[in-house]
């Protein structure tokens, strides 16, 4: 007769195992591709917010950057013709860190010690932080807490009277959503230090004043912008001679930039003749007084049309700057660039801050996006894995250990969620993509984020496969767990 | 048919001389609890099941024959009382020598035969060979003899669902045969099936057990079973009712047919 010798099971080898869990994904392929369906879009959901967000991040950047550079010439237009407001020059001062150069350039125009101007550095950067409260706040706060002064005239008034900083603090008691950055103690002593940064300003204003009356003096009547365009030249020399401090490199782009501003306000200017204006408007049926720069550059992309400005343009003796047609045309290509940058500004404006720089409404779709996502991946995987409580009561019958059975159900739901978050990503990526490409244009190629995206993929796979198995976990334990006869009575 | 040293037996001891006890059960009872209305499945059985024996539980519909059934298969626990296997506490066993025990040492077949949808006839046969580590190959080879066996050879390649009743019941008994048990447990195996095809399984049973040795458990209240088994038990309300050799039943029919 047969005797039994009890042992115990062995573990069954994890191939078996994923053999056993694939025929029956495939028995079941409908219902898997609901599950799947309901992962993937879910997924694309969030790698498409996820990619849409990181774009928007990148191009932000770029177009801040190229904005930047953009205004060169303008700035310095700027720099050249006034001295700095207060409010700048405390920017500057509390950035003393980011540009050495700058801070090195206004000790010279202000004839003062670079050591003693970095004594002041914290005094602006505590100036900063004040001005930065100050103007976060409206208008009818504002006048409250500090009357109608602004910028650093808010700092002397409180200075000259202790009664106003006595004003500021009872009306920062009506404000309590407004936090002061600093206590009251802390105020006063930048007070106590201010007058002398006051005083510095002043001194460095005028400074940048006499230095500004220098340079124009060897203009010789030239345009501003036309002098710039040779800061690479003999210009460059007398703007080092006046005291404004400028490498190579800066002196080059400068150049550029200038240059192509000059060109564009001749081209601009060009526009006063009416000749001219009136056989624009002529060639696009408008009235001649509705023609403006922009329709101009957008004519003058076409290279025959460039020829014919300039043609014009010499015909009635206006000055060109030596532009030929395929120069303009480049440049009002260029135009249209800058064009596309200033609206990916604004398009991008709404970037940053929430969780992961999302900004505050993605943060909130994500996570809705989330949760929607866990409960129906939670419902698909709970049916699944219900549905099939007779199959597992006779799996155990037969000799199956609790932990391979949690393996199959771990292992379907890691397929299901793979395929599902590979689908998905790749669908919101592609979505996401095209629609930015639909916004940003060319913009889009220059500033492609592509390492990034690439992580965000992986990461919303990621999540589609943690999500799975995680909503696989708690049925398939319990199933388990279970004595066989009990799973089988759960129907 | 009938085996000549029966009658030297007493009354409840199986034909045999070898009398090893393979199941035996102490004071075996089971409540179930289904939102706390008790039903008192079983109410305190002890029996003793011997190696070999083709034994037969009987009753009605709601007696207990499959509480019962779980009970000795080790697929539910008691909730008062023991149950020794081959002289083992079950309820000392873990859940892997449990696992191995239900892979080896027992055969289940079910009323509702319970396959695996997904899998072809011999892959369910091979699916507890794989649990008791045996190599794919040679699980495919030893699936297709007990195919053969049950008389399925041709239909390996089938899924439950393109199969009879009565081949899926044989499919589930070349299944509970595929790492060569000590025991095998049925419950009602002939209950979803028609006369002819409940007759061909009972027939598989019995040569079962006449040629391979193995004990046989079998609740069902199909009466041919009668001729097929060596002992009778009868539940009824949870209770042993009655344990008689198949011999002392059939004089007692015939002389209530002489009457
Ligand atoms: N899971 C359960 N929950 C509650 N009562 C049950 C459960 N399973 C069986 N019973 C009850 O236990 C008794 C015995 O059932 P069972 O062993 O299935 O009888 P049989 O197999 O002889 O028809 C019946 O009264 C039945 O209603
Ligand atoms: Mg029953």
């Amino acid at each position: 007769m047969k005797t039994i010798d009890v042992q115990s099971q062995p573990i069954l080898s994890f191939a078996r195992t994923l053999g056993l869990a694939l025929s029956a994904v495939r028995y079941r392929l409908f219902r898997a591709a609901v599950t799947v369906t309901v992962i993937a879009v879910a997924m694309a959901f969030l790698a498409n917010i996820l990619s849409e967000s990181l774009i928007k991040g990148a191009i932000a950047v770029h177009a801040r950057d190229g904005i930047r550079e953009m205004r060169l010439a303008e700035t310095w237009v700027a720099n050249l013709s006034v001295p700095m407001p207060g409010t700048a020059l405390i920017d500057r001062l509390a950035g003393h860190d980011e540009e050495p150069s700058r801070i090195r350039e206004i000790a010279g125009l202000a004839d003062i010690s670079e050591d003693e101007l970095a004594d002041l550095v914290p005094v602006a950067v505590q100036a900063r932080t004040y001005l930065q409260f100050f103007e976060r706040l409206d208008y009818g706060r504002r006048r409250v807490l500090v009357g109608t002064a602004s910028g650093p005239d808010i700092f002397r008034r409180l200075a000259d009277d202790p009664a106003a900083v006595q004003r500021l603090f009872d009306g920062l008691l009506t404000m309590l959503s407004y936090r002061f950055p600093t206590e009251r103690p802390d105020l006063e002593q930048f007070l106590t230090e201010w007058p002398q940064l006051d005083a510095w300003i002043e001194q460095i204003r005028a400074g940048q004043a006499r230095a500004i009356r220098d340079v124009h003096r060897h203009l010789d009547g030239r345009h501003l912008l036309a002098a710039l365009a040779e800061a690479d030249g003999p210009f460059g020399e007398i703007l080092a001679e006046s005291g404004f401090e400028l490498d190579d490199e800066e002196r080059a782009l400068i150049a550029a930039r200038a240059r192509e501003a000059y060109r564009a306000y001749l081209i601009e200017a060009s526009l006063a003749e009416f000749e001219i204006r009136q056989n624009i408007a002529a060639r696009r049926d408008i009235l001649p007084s509705d023609v403006a720069p922009l329709l101009l550059w957008n004519l003058l992309r076409d290279e025959d049309q460039a020829g014919w400005l300039l043609g014009r343009m010499q015909a009635l003796d206006l000055e060109s700057d030596d532009l030929d047609a395929a120069t303009l045309a480049r440049l009002a290509r260029e135009k249209a660039r800058e064009r596309l940058m200033m609206v990916a500004e604004l398009a991008t404006a709404d970037t940053g801050g929430g969780f992961l720089g999302l900004g505050q409404r993605m943060t909130w779709l994500a996570f809705v996006s989330m949760l929607v996502c866990v409960v129906g991946i939670a419902n698909a995987m709970l049916m699944s894995v219900t549905e099939r409580f007779r199959e597992i009561a006779t799996l155990k019958c037969l000799g199956a250990l609790d932990g391979f059975i949690m393996t199959v159900f771990l292992i379907e739901a890691a397929i299901l969620g793979v395929v599902g978050g590979v689908a998905g990503a790749i669908g919101g990526l592609i979505i996401g993509v095209l629609r930015m490409l639909f916004r940003f244009r060319t913009l889009l190629l220059e500033a492609f984020p592509l390492t990034p995206l690439f992580f965000a993929s992986l990461v919303s796979i990621g999540v589609g496969v943690l999500l799975a198995a995680v909503a696989a976990v708690y049925p398939s334990l319990r199933a388990a767990k279970l004595a066989p006869m009990e799973a089988m009575r759960i129907e | 048919m009938k085996a000549p040293t029966a009658m030297a037996t007493p009354p409840t001891a199986p034909r045999k001389e070898e009398r090893r006890i393979i199941i035996r059960t102490l004071g075996m009872k089971k409540q179930y609890n289904r939102k706390g209305q008790i039903t008192h499945a079983l109410r305190g059985i002890d029996v003793e099941i011997y190696s070999g024996e083709f034994i037969a539980v009987m009753g009605p519909s709601g007696s207990g024959k499959s509480t019962f059934f779980n009970m000795i298969g080790a697929l539910d626990s008691p909730s008062e009382g023991r149950v020794f296997i081959d002289e083992v506490d079950v309820a000392q066993l873990t859940a892997e020598e449990l696992a191995f025990l239900r892979c080896r040492k027992i055969g289940y077949i079910f009323q509702s035969y319970n396959l695996i949808q997904y899998m072809t006839a011999l892959e369910n046969v091979t699916t507890p060979m794989a649990f008791g580590g045996v190599e794919p190959d040679d699980a495919r080879k030893r699936g297709m003899e007990i195919l053969e066996l049950v008389g399925l050879q041709e239909r390996w390649s089938h899924r439950p669902i393109e199969m009879s009743g009565g081949q899926q019941q044989r499919v589930a008994i070349a299944r509970a045969l595929a790492n060569r048990p000590t025991v095998l447990l049925c419950d009602e195996p002939t209950a979803n099936l028609d006369h002819h095809t409940g007759q061909e399984i009972l027939d598989i049973l019995q040569n079962l057990s006449q040629n391979q040795g193995v004990t046989i458990i079998c609740a069902t209240h199909d009466h041919r079973m009668m001729n097929v088994c060596d002992r009778l038990m009868w539940i009824r309300d949870g209770g042993i009712e009655r344990i008689a050799r198949r011999d002392e039943v059939e004089v007692e029919l015939a002389g209530i047919e002489g009457e």
